[in-house]
């Protein structure tokens, strides 16, 4: 049994004043193993927020069934019974606003601990551990949101997430507000945390290098479907989708000759998800269209263990699409210009 | 939103909105201490013909009764008698109301032609003679009492100079009104053919108008200027100012963003002064509607004050509604 | 070479400071554009990107102003021109692409009354013509069904549109360069794709010369001609597209490139302990970066480095260049 399995998950919002429906998540399905890191990548409308969303319980889903360690999830009744308080947190994108200015941070990242009824001195103690764990220095408890940097506003997220030593941390675009270097080292924390608490993350973004990193597996989501899914090293080598190579071509790497070169152009604007045409969702921009993806929706395939695609096509992409992992490659070109050169290896300027 | 369903669902509330304030209204009037009973038949009446009174002003059932049959009454058109004037509420207020319309719609156009353009060479200038213009007046109008102006135009134009007509109504006595048909005088005198009498009333309308408007231009020139300010500060501005746009047409394009906050101040305005001219009425001996409620509460005169409630009531919520109108066609986001 | 598009020489902006000295927000920037060159402009916020921009255009805002240096557009140095003749070339033959473009866009007006207007103003032409060419320009940024956003207002767009709506006010006139301020951010990554392949065409097809500024070096890496890094308000690494990526010297550069590594050593190398984006300013004395940098001596904090030729067309500021 996965900690979090996610059954054809929907999730319709109706629009004020028509009949209209918001079809933000349209029959999902994916599993989180414990201590693994999942990826949910897509671009506005994908639905890959609202999905966390429902995950966390934060709204009750329109169908569909999530279990969380067995136990069905559905909307804030359930978030809130005795066995999974503070068994899954969250951590938001904007460090800023996620953290009450009000509150000193260690008061911030006491909160959850406050829900789960700890006695104070308990709390302290846990909130000391948190701030250690994610290199916040003590000092900085006593101090406001707004005198902090946004890296060390995103740490004080990050240990309030950890400080009930949750089994699952939803990490919606954690690191988009930041600049690349503050960027690297909150990533480099989050992997060190998941080595010593085993916590799994569902980390939702769409800085594809970062999540090409981070995560083992990664699922590409497209006007609240799933359109691939796979492990991450496979996916960003050899996508099977036109959607997920349109995605992982328009990845700007700092290195002028890598980048993925495809044939394949995805035409025009991501739609609204409203009044959603049956059929596949990326028909309207797909150059590989034709009257079958127009009409049905492409049923689930698996073209390798544990890489799945939902597109008639796939073999044809297979066929035509280079197989190369260039996010590798620029990892071993990187290195290899940036190495520190080898006569100043040993003094390092004070 | 579309636009007659909307209009029809405002006007559908205008009736439960109408009840409430006027329930609001005959609780506060009948909270004034003061028997009308006593009131209207003299310190030297018996204790029996005031209990007859009281019986036959119903005031000897409970207020929401009370209230009841003043709401069956006025659903009918009859909104009793103000036993001051001894005339039909309706009859003082055909008269009476459309002559505070009449001075409080020339005095905001007036005010909106000082107001506006001040405000906006105000927001336009950051340093120089008309900024400091602009600010000085909106100090002044601001602090100035309207009544104490009026006095003080009435002393120069009046007393000193003998070019305004004397502060006693609408017209001089001599005159006859013409055949009332909206209650404007100016409208009425024209339509009747009678430029004498146009002459006439245009030129008692002079000084109050003056006052209204000199006063209430400093509202309006303080709402137009903070917000073209605010307006010529935004995003857009600075962008328009980028694309190399002439600077005039920056500044029109800020105050056409403004609107929507200017009309709102005016609103404002127009529903206050109805009831809130009324110094201005006293000191120019207007007989117009402010006048007539303040009388009624005085006295304890219950039907002028909520004849006049009520019609101001409507007139504020009718002024609400072509607002938000008004909105729709300036804001595009609104629709 | 024919005469550059644009010449910026010793560029210095300030911003006064109640009861103290200044801050400088530029510190002497050298540059210059040829017509048709894509010049990539990287650095973090605060480092001076939008500052160099407004500055160019002249429109610094106060209390900030130009203390020293020029700008020349054409060989002709703008701060001596009239404001009527700054606000003509405003637009016209300078223009500007902005982020955000909903925010900077009129609420009450629709787009194809904001993008004739600049042309209104800047040529006179209106009617039918006008309307015209609007339609024109934007079937040229590809707007989908033009017909119909042409009388669309600014709130019913999405980011995508609202960019391409914001290109053509800047490229209606033909501009002779164009500065694009972060004009990416923000936008979906595909999107991002359409809105830079667009750029692309459009400075092909209109010689124009472009300074695009980002915060996203990847970007630079395939879309500009050549790459220039600021730092603190100076120019710390200038060079092509290729020897820039391939052989970059200063040590900021590298740190920025490193931070794309999956080697948490490599970065921890190049990223000095307890300094960060956010917390550690620039230097006021020596070298702007010297607290931040590994390499850091004596000589850096106590003497400002100069902008040197390392390779032909390749420049850094700094006294112990990375070399290899």
């Amino acid at each position: 049994m996965a900690l979090l399995e996610v059954r054809d998950l929907v999730q319709h919002f109706p629009i004020a004043g028509t009949k209209k429906l918001v079809q933000a998540v349209n029959g999902v399905s994916f599993d989180v193993e414990a201590g693994e890191t999942v990826a949910l990548v897509g671009e506005s409308g994908s639905g890959k927020t609202t999905i966390g969303r429902c995950v966390l319980g934060l709204i009750r889903q329109t169908a569909g069934t999530i279990l969380f360690k067995g136990e069905p999830m559905g909307g804030r009744r359930t978030v809130r019974s005795a066995a999974l308080r503070g068994r899954m947190q969250l951590v938001f994108q904007e460090p800023a606003e996620s953290l009450d200015p009000r509150f000193v941070v260690g008061q911030t990242i006491g909160e959850p601990l406050v829900a789960l009824g700890a006695s104070r001195a308990d709390r302290e103690k846990a909130v000391r551990l948190a701030a250690r764990r994610v290199g916040l220095a003590e000092r900085f408890l006593a101090s406001y949101p707004a005198e902090l940097s946004m890296g060390l506003q995103q740490r004080v997220g990050i240990a309030r997430a950890i400080v009930s030593t949750p089994e699952l941390i939803v990490l919606d675009e954690p690191t988009s507000a930041l600049d690349p270097t503050a960027r690297a080292e909150i990533i480099d924390l989050l992997i060190r945390l998941q080595k010593e608490l085993g916590t799994a993350y569902l980390f939702i973004s769409h800085d594809l290098s970062t999540v090409r990193y981070v995560s083992r597996r990664v699922a590409v989501l497209y006007l609240g479907s799933l359109v691939e899914e796979g492990p991450a090293t496979e996916l960003f080598a050899r996508p099977r989708h036109p959607y997920s190579v349109g995605l992982l071509s328009a990845v700007l790497l700092p290195n002028p000759h890598l980048r993925r070169e495809t044939t394949i152009r995805l035409e025009g604007e991501i739609p609204s998800p409203i009044d959603l045409p049956p059929g596949c969702p990326l028909a309207g921009r797909c150059p590989l269209v034709d009257a079958r993806s127009r009409e049905n929706m492409p049923p689930v395939e698996e073209v390798a263990p544990g890489h799945r695609v939902r597109c008639f096509r796939h073999a044809e992409i297979a066929a035509m699409e280079p197989a190369t992992d260039y996010f590798e490659a620029f990892q071993r070109e990187t290195e290899r210009i940036l190495a520190p050169p080898e006569a100043e290896r040993a003094g390092v300027g004070a | 939103m579309t636009l007659l369903p909307y209009v029809g669902r405002r006007l559908l509330f205008v009736l439960p909105q109408l009840v409430g304030i006027l329930f609001v209204s005959f609780l506060m009037v009948k909270l004034i201490p003061g028997d009308p009973a006593v009131l209207m038949l003299g310190p030297f009446a018996t204790p029996d013909s005031l209990a007859k009174l009281r019986a036959e002003l119903g005031l000897d059932h409970s207020i929401f009764v009370q209230f009841l049959i003043y709401l069956g009454k006025a659903a009918r058109g009859d909104l009793g008698f103000s036993w001051q004037t001894t005339m039909p509420v309706t009859t003082d207020l055909a008269q009476r109301f459309p002559a505070t319309l009449e001075l409080v719609t020339l005095g905001l156009l007036l005010a909106l032609a000082i107001g506006i353009p001040l405000g906006v060479a105000g927001a336009r200038y950051r340093r120089g003679p008309l900024r400091a213009a602009a600010d000085y007046y909106g100090l002044l109008a601001g602090a100035l009492p309207d009544f104490w102006l009026a006095l003080v135009l009435i002393y120069v134009f009046y007393t000193l100079l003998a070019w305004a007509p004397a502060p006693l109504g609408r017209i001089d006595l001599s005159i006859l009104p013409p055949e009332p048909v909206t209650g404007s005088l100016l409208i009425d005198s024209l339509l009747a053919g009678n430029w004498e009498t146009f002459q006439n009333a245009a030129a008692h309308l002079v000084l109050p108008v003056l006052t209204l408007g000199l006063i209430n231009a400093g509202p309006i020139l303080k709402m137009t200027q903070a917000t073209t300010e605010r307006m010529l500060d935004s995003d857009f501005s600075r962008y328009a100012e980028l694309c190399g746009l002439p600077h005039g047409i920056i500044v029109r394009q800020a105050f056409r963003n403004a609107l929507p906050s200017v009309v709102t101040i005016v609103s404002v305005l127009y529903g206050f002064l109805i009831g809130g001219a009324v110094l201005v009425e006293i000191v120019f001996s207007w007989g117009g509607a402010g006048q007539y409620a303040v009388q009624g509460v005085l006295n304890a005169d219950l039907n002028p004050v909520l004849g006049f409630v009520l019609y101001s009531a409507v007139l504020s919520l009718v002024i609400y509604l072509l607002v938000d109108l008004v909105y729709f066609a300036i804001d595009p986001r609104t629709r | 070479m024919t005469t550059p598009a644009i010449e910026i020489e010793g560029l210095e902006v300030e911003f006064p400071r109640y009861g103290t000295a200044p801050v400088k927000a530029l510190r002497g920037i050298d540059l210059a554009i040829a017509e048709q060159e894509i010049l990539g402009l990287v650095g973090e916020s605060g480092a001076g990107k939008t500052t160099l921009a407004r500055a160019i255009m002249q429109l610094v805002p106060p209390p900030g102003r130009i203390a020293r240096g020029r700008v020349r557009f054409r060989g002709e140095d703008l701060a001596g021109l009239d404001p009527e003749r700054l606000r003509r070339l405003r637009g016209q033959v300078m223009a500007m692409v902005i982020a955000n473009p909903k925010s900077e866009l009129n609420p009450l007006l629709t787009v194809g009354q904001q993008i004739g207007n600049v042309l209104r103003y800047h040529t006179g032409l209106t009617g039918k013509p006008l309307r015209d060419r609007v339609m024109e320009m934007l079937k040229e940024v590809r707007i989908p069904d033009p017909e119909r956003r042409y009388d669309a207002w600014p709130h019913e767009l999405s980011g995508g549109m609202a960019q391409r709506v914001v290109m053509s006010i800047a490229l209606i006139c033909d501009p002779r360069f164009v500065i694009s301020d972060d004009a990416t951010s923000g936008l979906d990554v595909t999107v991002q794709a359409q809105v830079l392949e667009l750029l692309q065409r459009l400075v092909a097809r209109h010689r124009t010369a472009m300074l695009f500024i980002t915060r996203d070096i990847g970007i630079t890496a395939h879309f500009c001609d050549r790459v220039a890094v600021i730092y603190g308000g100076e120019i710390v690494e200038l060079a092509p597209r290729e020897p820039f990526f391939a052989n970059p010297h200063h040590p900021y550069t590298v740190l920025l490139l490193a931070a794309f590594s999956h080697n948490p050593r490599l970065r921890g190398y190049w990223h000095r302990q307890g300094t960060s984006a956010g917390e550690t300013g620039p230097a006021e004395t020596g070298c702007p970066f010297a607290p931040r940098c590994v390499r850091a001596r004596d000589r850096c904090r106590a003497e400002a480095p100069r902008l040197r030729e390392l390779e032909p067309g390749h420049f850094v500021r700094c006294h112990f260049p990375v070399e290899r």
